[in-house]
């Protein structure tokens, strides 16, 4: 499984190119048959202030560009749907767009925003949290996020990953185990800090 | 001609003036390939360097009068007197060295990106005056250009002697974006961590380090015989401190190595079962990270010592740790959710298929054994402490004893290449290195070495 998978629609249709608008987006990293159980199970999305903006602001995009696209700009249909590629790319597009807004619409249903715990509570791992550990001699220094916004490559750890597993609820100075089926490893928390809202 | 190894690749997205262009830079680096046979000499593990008759105590002693005889860029020769001198690679090579600088200025002229255009002229000025380098240091401070381009006198591996004198080499190759910008994400993640680093020892940061994967056209010189799949340069810790470090996958050398020697090995060496779990496609990938892992893996392991303690030897374990602490790297994307487990699996397996692939090219090609003799320590390594349990040429890896044998392996050529002495090291390769360990899987893997 690949954490991210950086979706883009590039709009295709000609009077449509003014738009011609590229959006990238972040996509939850389960894949569709997982996305079904997690609607059906109404799971809660973590996000910060910043992650909701952005997520609101794609909702926001996707919307317009389905109205758009569905406002006189549905292709005419030849002799038979089956022979035209035009046609057949526009449902295409319009069925990706459409379970990209479902999702979205499930995710802003379900939305819990990341917030930092109360002072005296500051000492203990939580989502938000930006840990200072040390595991297997080195030393690595990261935020834990919702699976969403997660982005390891801008240190930015999932809160479901092992390690964010782990440390979720520890303190500092506590060791945390991380377990995998291949790799068992313990971890110590040097530094916690929240960002100011 | 040997000595030049030529890809097929997609040219369409050139212009007809960088056509002209490509076409002249392929010249210059078939050129090349003539200046790395004349140094080539696989009877003597001083190749061509040295004169043959001088032993290792008589070079030594001449260097302490003139350090130029161990200057990587000079042939070793004697004079009427019997005396040891060094002759420049530039200037015996004078005529030779004339027409590839000729093209690379004329490459430089149809250029439309001036800072490639200023690149291509340096390459031709330290062909000529052996300021090698100015255009190392030119190489550094350019943005990844659309062609991947080195030439001049680089790797030292081919001499066993000293590991101190240059082969020519020269490569050609065409960015790949997409896959610059994967190979991108996954080395700011990997070097996201800070590693701690053994008290006493001479590390060397590096201040930067690019990654570009490359379409590969052509190969040429030493590169054309190693076949390399990834490269880290310069070579030179203090240029690497002070401007930071290239690295290249050649994907197109790595593709053609995985069908013919990776994929292949995989089919014969693992138990039919364990087959089954992985695709070719998630093998590649597996492939072409352990790549990356490794040539990234490299920037972290520089000490300014370490090539002085270990001589000869010192190749085998930069090799060997490049690929270790490469792979080691993957538990902490694992833990970190940046990977699956499988995947890292497939990277295991993918380790060890290339540790086969390193003992098969020796045996055609010897230059290449430093590399079959760090492969050999990693397998006897897993074999011993239980990681891979082999009947009749046929393995079964235990991932989790293999994670642990990679990280104990790991602590032990950190030692060696951050403090340990040549005494040490040699010890270290007469313990694990025999290649006895893959004899078992010959009958197996004859079929396969044929074809490649």
């Amino acid at each position: 499984m690949v954490l991210y998978r950086h979706c883009c629609f590039i709009w295709k249709n000609n009077s449509l190119r003014g738009l011609a608008k590229i959006i990238h987006f972040k996509t939850n990293p389960l894949t569709t048959g997982d996305f079904s159980k997690i609607m059906a199970e109404e799971k809660k999305f973590y996000l910060t202030k910043e992650g909701l903006e952005r997520i609101k602001k794609e909702y926001q995009d996707l919307k317009y560009l389905k109205f758009a696209k569905t406002k006189g700009e549905i292709p005419k249909i030849w002799h038979s749907e089956d022979i035209n590629p035009e046609y057949l790319s526009f449902r295409e597009d319009l069925s990706f767009l459409e379970t990209r807004i479902a999702e979205l619409e499930n995710i802003l249903k379900n939305v819990e925003l990341i917030k930092p715990p109360p002072k005296e509570r500051q000492n203990i791992v939580d989502l938000g949290a930006t840990v200072l550990v040390e595991i297997d001699g080195e030393i690595d220094e990261f935020t834990i996020v919702g699976t969403l916004e997660a982005d390891p490559s801008n240190k930015k750890i999932s809160n479901e990953s092992p390690i964010g597993q782990a440390l979720l609820g520890k303190r500092v100075g506590e060791m945390a185990v991380i377990k995998t089926p291949i790799i068992n490893h313990s971890c110590k928390i040097r530094k916690i800090k929240y960002k100011r809202i | 001609m040997k000595a030049i190894k030529k890809f097929q690749i997609d040219t369409k997205e050139l212009s007809p003036k960088e056509k002209v262009l490509f076409n002249k830079l392929i010249s210059a680096a078939k050129l090349i390939a003539l200046l790395y046979l004349k140094q080539k000499n696989n009877k003597y593990p001083g190749a061509n360097f040295y004169p043959h008759d001088a032993t290792r105590e008589e070079i030594e002693k001449a260097a302490k009068k003139n350090p130029v005889i161990l200057n990587p860029y000079t042939f070793v020769e004697r004079n009427k007197s019997g005396k040891l001198i060094a002759i420049p690679f530039h200037l015996k090579f004078k005529k030779e060295l004339k027409p590839i600088a000729k093209l690379l200025r004329e490459a430089a002229e149809l250029s439309q990106n001036k800072n490639f255009s200023w690149y291509l002229k340096n390459q031709a000025n330290s062909l000529l005056n052996g300021d090698y380098e100015k255009s190392e240091i030119a190489w550094l401070k350019t943005e990844l250009f659309k062609f991947g381009f080195i030439i001049g006198p680089i790797e030292r591996y081919l001499d066993k002697l000293f590991f101190k004198k240059c082969a020519y080499q020269a490569w050609l190759g065409i960015l790949d974006e997409k896959k610059t910008k994967e190979a991108e994400r996954l080395k700011k993640m990997f070097l996201a961590s800070r590693r701690k680093i053994l008290p006493g020892s001479e590390k060397v940061d590096v201040s930067k380090l690019w990654v570009r994967v490359d379409k590969t056209v052509i190969f040429s010189g030493l590169i054309a015989d190693f076949m390399f799949t990834g490269t880290n340069l310069p070579n030179d810790v203090n240029l690497m401190k002070k401007y930071g470090s290239n690295l290249t996958i050649f994907e197109t050398s790595l593709d053609l190595k995985f069908r013919n020697d990776h994929f292949p090995i995989f089919k014969v060496i693992f138990d039919k079962d364990l087959q089954k779990f992985y695709s070719k496609d998630e093998l590649y990938r597996a492939s072409l990270r352990c790549i990356l892992l490794h040539e990234i893996a490299h920037s972290l392991i520089r000490y300014r010592d370490a090539e002085e303690r270990l001589g000869d030897l010192f190749p085998i374990f930069d090799e060997l740790y490049g690929y270790i602490l490469g792979t080691k790297g993957c538990g902490t994307l694992l833990l970190k959710g940046a990977m699956s487990q499988k995947e890292l699996e497939a990277i295991l397996i993918m380790h060890i298929c290339r540790n086969f692939t390193w003992w098969l090219d020796s045996l055609k090609n010897p230059d290449v054994n430093h590399y079959a003799i760090g492969a050999a320590i990693a397998q006897n390594f897993f074999l011993r402490e239980g990681a891979i349990k082999e009947k009749g040429g046929i393995s079964w890896p235990n991932f989790t004893k293999l994670f642990i044998c990679i990280d104990e392996l790991s602590h032990l050529l950190e030692y060696h290449i951050a403090l340990g002495s040549h005494e040490e090291a040699k010890k270290f390769v007469n313990e694990y290195g025999s290649f006895d360990v893959f004899k078992s899987f010959y009958p197996k893997l004859v079929k396969i070495s044929r074809k490649i």
